[in-house]
C-alpha cells in the first residue's frame, strides 16, 4: 500500500517546523533522505511516529508495523531502563533487563531474531542487561528487533553508524534480502552508504523535501550528490597560487570609476551618461531588465566592451585606453556567464578548465605549473568532481559546467568577481549548488563581488549595494 | 605595366629566399610588444582582416587608428562604421597617413598599387609599411622608398577568426617576413614580431619566412589543393552520384559537410589519420584511386607551379584586373550555376563516419591534392615548412567555408587572387579527370563499398600504410603540430 503524506506541516521544539510535505512512497520503493544537519531528517522520522505537533495536512496509509532503527529510539530505550532502575524500591542493585527479554519479548518473528543473533555473532550477551551493553553492541539489539516485528515498513536513520565493517558488511546483506519484502526509508548522509537497491532519494533542507529524485536518473543523482558534498565539505576555498599571484591594487583607490559612461549604437544610446563606483570589499547587486544594458556594462569593466576606449574608464589603476593590455585588466578579475559557457567550446578536461582561470584564457595554452595543477584538484575536490579531473569538459552536464566556470574565475581570487546572471537556465538542485558555492567563496575570500540578476528583489545574503538599471527606449 | 620582382633576381638569391622559413620559439618574442609601445599604428582597409587586427592590437595596448579614403568617410561606407562604431580614431590618408610610425595596408592585393601609390608620398621619413599579403611587392615589384621599412605579417586565418582567437587568449598561427631591400634601419623583424604578438599570433606559433617564399607557395596551394581541387572534386562527385542515381540532397550534403568531416581528421594527424579513418578494405582502394589521380593530375600542378615561379599566372591575371574582372566575374557566375551549387543539402542525418565510408573517392582527392602540392613546391625550393602550410595545414579552414554555404562562400571568403587561380585549376582539372571519373562507381562514392567481408592482404595493406606514413609531407607536419602539443587547439 502506497503511503501518502500530504501537504503535512508538524511543529517541533526549538522553533523547529517541517513544512508543507508532500510525499508518497510506494511498496516497492527504497528511499534514502539525505540532507545537511538540521535539514528535519530526524524530525521526519518522528512526525512518522506521530511526534510533534501536528499543524496541518495529513500521513494517510501508514503501516501498523513500523521497524524503527535510530540514535533517538535506542536513546528513549535506554531511558526506560533507567527509570525502571529508579523505580526499584528495593534496596537491590538492578541489573536492568537481559538483553534476550528486550529482544523476544513481544517479538513477532523469533525465527528471523534468532538468525540474526546468530549471524552478528551476539549470543554470548544474550544474558547480559541492556544497558551495559556499548553503542555499536546495542544498535545492533536495536536492528534485530525492527527487523523481528514483522515489519510493514523500516524506518533507517543513519543504521550503519558506529557498527564494525564486519557488522555493516551483514546488515547490508540482510537488508537486500527484503529488498522484495519491506519498504525502507533511510536516513544517510554518505551517499557512498546509499545502498544499490535504493529507487529513489530525496533531499531536505530547513525543514522542506527539497528534491526528489529517480536513482535511475544519474545527471540528478550527480548534481544530488554534489549539493550535499558542497554542504558538508570540511573543504574550504584553495588558496591562490603564490607564484602567479595577481599583483596588489592600492587599498585607498576604487576597483572601479566609471565617469559619465555612454554607450550607444549609432543613434540609439544604450546606457547614457552612467557614474558607478565599486570601492574594494564592496559587494553589488546589479539589476534591470532585458536590454538595460547590464552585460554591456560589464563588458566595458572587462574590457570586452570595444566603446571602452572611448569612455572615461578607470579600473584597477588604468586609466582606459592609455596603452594598457587587456590581459593587465583581465587579471584582476573572475568572470562567470551564459555567454562564457557558449563560448567555452574547446576540447579540454575538467583540471585544464580550472587552470585556464589563471591565464583568462578559454581553452589552455601555457604548460601549467605543478603548484597550479594541485590548486586545480583542491578546487575539483571541493566540487566533487575530483574522480572526474581528466574527463571532457563538454560531456559535463550543464549546471557542472557552471560550477566549474565558477571555480575557473576564483582560482586567482581575483579583487574582482562578476557573476553575470550565474543561475540562469539551471534547474533548481543546480541552482542552489551554484549558490552554495558562492557562498562558500564569499565567506572565505577578499573578493568583490558583482552580481547580475533580472530581479532587483532576488537578493543574496552579504550584498549591500544596489545599481538598478531601466530599459532604454529607442 | 609592373615589373615582376622574382625574376629580376639572379637565380641563387631566388632559391635562397624560397628556402626561407623556420618555426620561431617562443622565447623570440620575449620583448613583447615594446617595438611597437608608444608608435601611431595606422590600418588601411577596415574589412575583416583590417578591422580585427586592429581590435587585437589596441587591446594589446597599442595605438591604433584607420585612415579611410574620404568618399568612405563621407559616405559613412561599411568601413567607416566598422571603425568607428568599435570607438576607432578615423581619418583620411592626408589627415593620418603622415602621422603614423607604421602603416598597415590590410586592404585587397589588387588595390595594394594604388594603395601604396597614393600613401607613399605621405609618409614619414624612417616610417614602416607592413603589407600582409608579397603579392604587391614579389608579383608587381612594387618600388618603396629607400627610408621605409616593409614588413610582413600574415595571420593564416580569416579575419573573424584572428579576433575570436584572441579574445580566447590564443591566436591564429602567422608568417612574418622583412623585405630586406627595405629594411634600412635593421628593425624590420622587431617590429614584425612585435605585431605578431600584438596579434596574438605568437601563442599559436610563428613563421620566419620570405616575401617571395610566401608569395610563391600561397599561391599555389589556395590554386591547386585548397580551392581548385575542392571545387573540381565537389563538382566530379555531385555529378557523378546524380547520374549513378543517388538522391540528389544526400549527395549534395555528402560533398557539403564531407570536405569538413574528412579534413578535420586531416587537421589533427595528417593524411595517415584521415586514411586511418576507413576501413581496411576502403583505406586500400583510397590509396590506389589517390596513385591514379596523382599520376593523371601532376603535370597540371607542375604547370600551376611553374606559371606562378615564372610570372605567367600574376600577368595573366593582372590583365583581367586591367580588363574589368571580366573573367573573374564571368567564372564566377559560372559556378553559381552548377547543379551542386543549386542543389541544396537533404535533410538526411549522416553520420560522421559514414562521410569517409561513403566518400571514399573524397578522402583519395583530398591526398593527392595535398600530397601534389606539397611535392610540387618543395620540387620548386620551396622548404617542407612553408609547403605544408599552404598545403595539408590550411585544407580544413577552406573546407569549413564549403560546409558554411558551398562554393560560393568559399569563393567570397578567399582573396581574388585565389579564386582567379581556382578556377584556371577547376578548367583544367575538369576534362583532365574525364576519362577517371567514367570508371568511377558509387562504391567510392555515395554508397560505399558492398562487402561481405572486410578482409585484405596483409603484405599490401602493409604496404598501403608504409607508403601513408613514410610521406614527407607526414614527417614536418608531425613536428609541426608537435609544436603546440602543450597547446590544447581550438576545435
Amino acid at each position: 500500500m502506497t503511503i501518502f503524506l500530504d501537504n503535512l506541516s508538524v511543529d517541533f521544539d526549538e522553533h523547529f517546523q517541517l513544512h508543507n510535505l508532500n510525499w508518497e512512497i510506494k511498496e516497492t520503493q527504497h528511499w534514502v533522505i539525505t540532507g545537511t544537519n538540521g535539514a528535519g531528517k530526524s524530525a521526519l522520522f518522528a512526525a512518522l511516529m506521530g511526534a510533534g505537533k501536528h499543524l496541518s495536512g495529513q500521513i494517510r496509509d501508514l503501516p501498523e508495523r513500523i521497524g524503527v532503527v535510530s540514535f533517538a529510539a535506542q536513546e528513549e530505550l535506554i531511558n526506560q531502563e533507567r527509570k525502571k532502575d529508579d523505580a526499584d524500591i528495593m534496596d537491590v542493585i538492578s541489573e536492568g533487563t537481559p538483553v534476550r527479554n528486550i529482544i523476544f519479548d513481544d517479538c513477532l518473528d523469533p525465527h528471523t531474531a534468532q538468525q540474526l543473533i546468530a549471524r552478528f555473532d551476539l549470543n554470548y550477551l544474550l544474558e547480559r542487561a541492556f544497558r551495559q551493553l556499548s553503542t555499536g553492541e546495542s544498535r545492533k539489539v536495536m536492528i534485530i528487533r525492527a527487523l523481528s516485528c514483522k515489519p510493514q515498513l523500516l524506518l533507517l536513520d543513519e543504521p550503519f553508524d558506529g557498527l564494525d565493517v564486519d557488522t555493516l558488511a551483514l546488515l547490508q546483506a540482510h537488508l537486500q534480502e527484503l529488498v522484495a519484502q519491506v519498504p525502507m526509508i533511510m536516513i544517510l548522509n554518505r551517499f557512498d552508504e546509499i545502498p544499490a537497491f535504493t529507487t529513489h532519494i530525496a533531499y531536505m533542507e530547513y525543514g522542506q523535501i527539497l528534491h526528489q529524485i529517480d536513482t535511475q536518473d544519474a545527471e540528478a543523482y550527480d548534481s544530488l550528490y554534489q549539493l550535499l558534498h558542497l554542504k558538508t565539505t570540511d573543504l574550504s576555498v584553495p588558496e591562490c597560487d603564490a607564484d602567479t599571484a595577481i599583483p596588489k591594487l592600492d587599498q585607498a583607490q576604487p576597483l572601479v570609476k566609471l565617469n559619465n559612461l555612454t554607450i550607444k549604437y549609432n543613434e540609439f544610446v544604450l546606457i547614457d551618461k552612467l557614474n558607478w563606483t565599486i570601492e574594494p570589499n564592496q559587494h553589488w547587486q546589479l539589476s534591470g531588465p532585458n536590454g538595460s544594458g547590464k552585460t554591456a556594462i560589464l563588458s566595458i569593466i572587462t574590457g570586452d566592451h570595444p566603446q571602452c576606449y572611448s569612455n572615461d574608464i578607470l579600473v584597477f589603476g588604468f586609466q582606459r585606453g592609455k596603452g594598457e593590455s587587456i590581459w593587465q585588466i583581465k587579471q584582476f578579475i573572475g568572470y562567470v556567464s551564459t555567454a562564457l559557457q557558449w563560448e567555452y567550446r574547446v576540447q579540454i578536461s575538467l583540471r585544464n578548465v580550472i587552470i585556464s582561470g589563471f591565464y583568462d584564457s578559454i581553452g589552455l595554452y601555457t604548460k601549467a605549473t605543478d603548484r597550479q595543477k594541485i590548486i586545480a584538484d583542491q578546487w575539483l575536490a571541493l566540487l566533487g568532481m575530483s574522480a572526474r579531473a581528466d574527463q571532457p569538459f563538454q560531456k559535463l552536464s550543464y549546471g557542472d559546467q557552471r560550477l566549474l566556470l565558477i571555480a575557473r574565475a576564483m582560482v586567482k581570487h581575483p579583487p574582482l568577481l562578476i557573476l553575470d546572471e550565474p543561475c540562469l537556465g539551471l534547474d533548481d538542485i543546480n541552482r542552489q549548488l551554484v549558490l552554495a558555492l558562492i557562498e562558500k567563496i564569499c565567506a572565505g575570500s577578499e573578493t568583490s563581488v558583482i552580481y547580475v540578476n533580472h530581479h532587483p528583489e532576488d537578493k543574496i545574503a552579504g550584498i549591500d549595494n544596489y545599481l538598478a538599471l531601466h530599459k532604454s527606449t529607442p | 605595366m609592373s615589373n615582376n620582382y622574382f625574376n629580376t633576381l639572379p637565380l641563387r638569391e631566388q632559391l635562397a629566399q624560397l628556402a626561407k622559413c623556420r618555426f620561431m620559439t617562443m622565447d623570440e618574442f620575449a620583448d613583447g610588444v615594446s617595438a611597437l609601445k608608444g608608435k601611431k599604428m595606422v590600418v588601411i582597409g577596415c574589412g575583416a582582416q583590417g578591422l580585427n587586427q586592429g581590435l587585437n592590437l589596441r587591446d594589446s595596448g597599442l595605438d591604433v587608428s584607420y585612415a579611410l579614403r574620404a568618399a568612405a568617410i563621407t559616405e559613412q561606407r561599411q568601413s567607416w562604421k566598422n571603425a568607428s562604431e568599435n570607438g576607432f580614431t578615423v581619418g583620411t590618408y592626408e589627415e593620418l597617413i603622415p602621422t603614423a610610425d607604421v602603416v598597415l595596408n590590410l586592404t585587397p592585393d589588387k588595390q595594394h598599387t594604388a594603395v601604396v601609390n597614393a600613401i607613399m608620398p605621405m609618409m614619414k621619413e624612417g616610417a614602416c609599411l607592413s603589407y600582409s599579403h608579397g603579392f604587391n611587392i614579389v608579383e608587381e615589384g612594387m618600388q618603396v622608398r629607400d627610408d621605409l621599412t616593409v614588413i610582413m605579417v600574415a595571420p593564416k586565418c580569416p579575419g573573424s577568426e584572428v579576433r575570436a582567437e584572441y579574445v580566447r587568449g590564443f591566436g591564429v598561427p602567422t608568417l612574418i617576413a622583412v623585405h630586406e631591400d627595405n629594411d634600412p634601419k635593421g628593425e624590420g623583424l622587431a617590429l614584425a614580431k612585435a605585431y605578431a604578438v600584438g596579434t596574438g599570433g605568437h601563442k599559436a606559433g610563428v613563421l620566419m619566412s620570405s616575401f617571395i617564399a610566401e608569395v610563391k607557395s600561397d599561391l599555389m596551394g589556395e590554386q591547386t589543393i585548397l580551392c581548385g581541387m575542392l571545387q573540381t572534386g565537389s563538382l566530379l562527385c555531385f555529378d557523378k552520384m546524380l547520374a549513378e542515381g543517388v538522391d540528389a540532397g544526400y549527395a549534395s550534403k555528402l560533398i557539403q559537410y564531407g570536405w569538413e568531416t574528412i579534413t578535420e581528421a586531416l587537421k589533427y594527424g595528417g593524411v595517415t589519420n584521415m586514411l586511418d579513418r576507413l576501413s581496411n578494405p576502403a583505406k586500400i582502394k583510397a590509396f590506389d584511386l589517390s596513385e591514379e589521380l596523382k599520376t593523371i593530375m601532376r603535370p597540371l600542378y607542375n604547370k600551376h607551379q611553374d606559371d606562378i615561379m615564372n610570372g605567367t599566372f600574376s600577368r595573366v591575371m593582372m590583365e583581367d584586373w586591367a580588363n574589368d574582372d571580366k573573367n573573374l566575374l564571368g567564372w564566377r557566375a559560372e559556378t553559381a550555376e552548377t547543379a551542386f551549387e543549386k542543389t541544396p543539402a537533404g535533410d538526411v542525418e549522416i553520420a560522421e563516419q559514414e562521410y569517409f565510408d561513403n566518400g571514399i573517392l573524397m578522402v583519395a582527392m583530398v591526398k593527392a591534392g595535398v600530397e601534389l602540392a606539397f611535392e610540387t613546391m618543395t620540387a620548386a625550393g620551396i622548404i617542407d615548412e612553408s609547403a605544408y602550410y599552404e598545403s595539408l595545414h590550411e585544407t580544413p579552414l577552406i573546407a569549413n567555408t564549403i560546409a558554411r554555404k558551398k562554393l560560393y562562400e568559399m569563393n567570397a571568403t578567399i582573396s581574388d587572387t585565389a579564386e582567379y587561380g581556382c578556377y584556371l585549376y577547376n578548367h583544367a582539372c575538369l576534362p583532365l579527370l574525364g576519362e577517371f571519373m567514367q570508371n568511377i562507381k558509387t562504391d567510392v562514392i555515395g554508397r560505399g563499398l558492398e562487402l561481405d567481408d572486410t578482409g585484405v592482404d596483409n603484405a599490401r595493406l602493409i604496404e598501403v600504410n608504409a607508403a601513408l606514413r613514410a610521406h614527407p609531407v607526414e614527417a614536418i607536419g608531425a613536428t609541426l603540430r608537435g609544436h603546440m602539443a602543450d597547446m590544447k587547439k581550438i576545435v
